[in-house]
């Protein structure tokens, strides 16, 4: 059944979202949104060590929000154009209550389950 | 087991989990109002009321309130179908009795399977079209997820 399908093509918008509950890394969407910048700028802000500063870049490129160019020995990063659909942000939070929902589900039965043998 | 629905995976949500518990325990927890006040609004929110007339074309009503009271969610929902242990339909797209709603939203079908002496547990969640505006509500409940995607779409808004 298609129904398969559509659990499968979730997960993409799980990276965004846990790309973006980082507050670092939102600022450096935030950044990134007035102009395309270099590591060092990007890093500039922040009090990093520039290993630490990189992983977080990674995250958001794994996941498809922000592209990297490397030009001699500046790696420049831009956002990705369209990274993320409104309405998938609108899914992701439906998808997140009836989770969370069915987690509740799934330990009120089991208690109820254990109360009534 | 088929629907006569067609999932789309823009609008719409399925969820299947294994439970272990028997189907008739899950059924019941899902249509005694005392039950599902205390599972069916993620926390920190409250269920301060919740009124069930299981029968086609009943109430299905949830008040939900959030931590400092200050916000209420008081939906009327409409029961659809009512297959005992098996499946639950209900919708906001009516109010009891069958009458069109005002802010229709959602259909959820519950769909239990026996599964060895558990249950195979499937909810599916069909969205109306214009559900990204109308889903302010529901935002509300997560109030980490909400923040992120609020401030993602304002920085979709300005691309």
């Amino acid at each position: 059944m298609s129904l398969q399908a559509v659990s499968q093509s979730v997960p993409p918008i799980d990276g965004i979202f846990r790309a973006l509950a980082d507050p670092t890394r939102r600022r450096v969407v935030e950044r990134l949104n007035r102009s395309p910048a270099s590591v060092s700028e990007l890093a500039q802000p922040f009090d990093m060590a520039l290993p630490s500063f990189v992983e977080h870049l990674k995250v958001l490129e794994g996941c498809g929000l922000v592209h990297s160019e490397k030009a001699g020995r500046v790696r420049t990063y831009r956002l990705s154009p369209e990274p993320l659909a409104l309405a998938e942000i609108w899914l992701a939070e439906q998808r997140a209550l009836w989770e969370r929902r069915l987690d509740q589900f799934d330990a009120y039965v089991m208690a109820l389950k254990e109360k009534e043998k | 087991m088929s629907y006569p629905f067609k999932p789309d995976p823009r609008l719409d949500l399925t969820l299947e989990r294994f439970l272990d518990a028997p189907r008739e325990l899950l059924w019941r927890a899902w249509t005694t109002p005392e039950h599902v006040k205390q599972w069916f609004t993620p926390k920190p929110w409250i269920i301060t009321d919740c009124e069930i007339d299981l029968r086609p074309g009943g109430l299905f009503r949830t008040r939900m309130q959030s931590p400092d009271g200050k916000e209420v969610n008081d939906r009327h929902c409409c029961y659809l179908e009512i297959v005992p242990n098996e499946r639950l339909v209900w919708t906001d797209a009516l109010l009891p009795g069958y009458r069109p709603s005002g802010e229709p939203f959602i259909t959820a079908v519950i769909a239990l399977t026996q599964e060895g002496k558990g249950t195979r547990y499937t909810a599916t969640a069909i969205h109306r079209d214009e559900a990204t505006r109308n889903n302010h509500e529901e935002m509300g409940f997560f109030d980490g997820w909400g923040t992120v995607a609020d401030q993602l779409a304002d920085y979709v808004k300005t691309i």
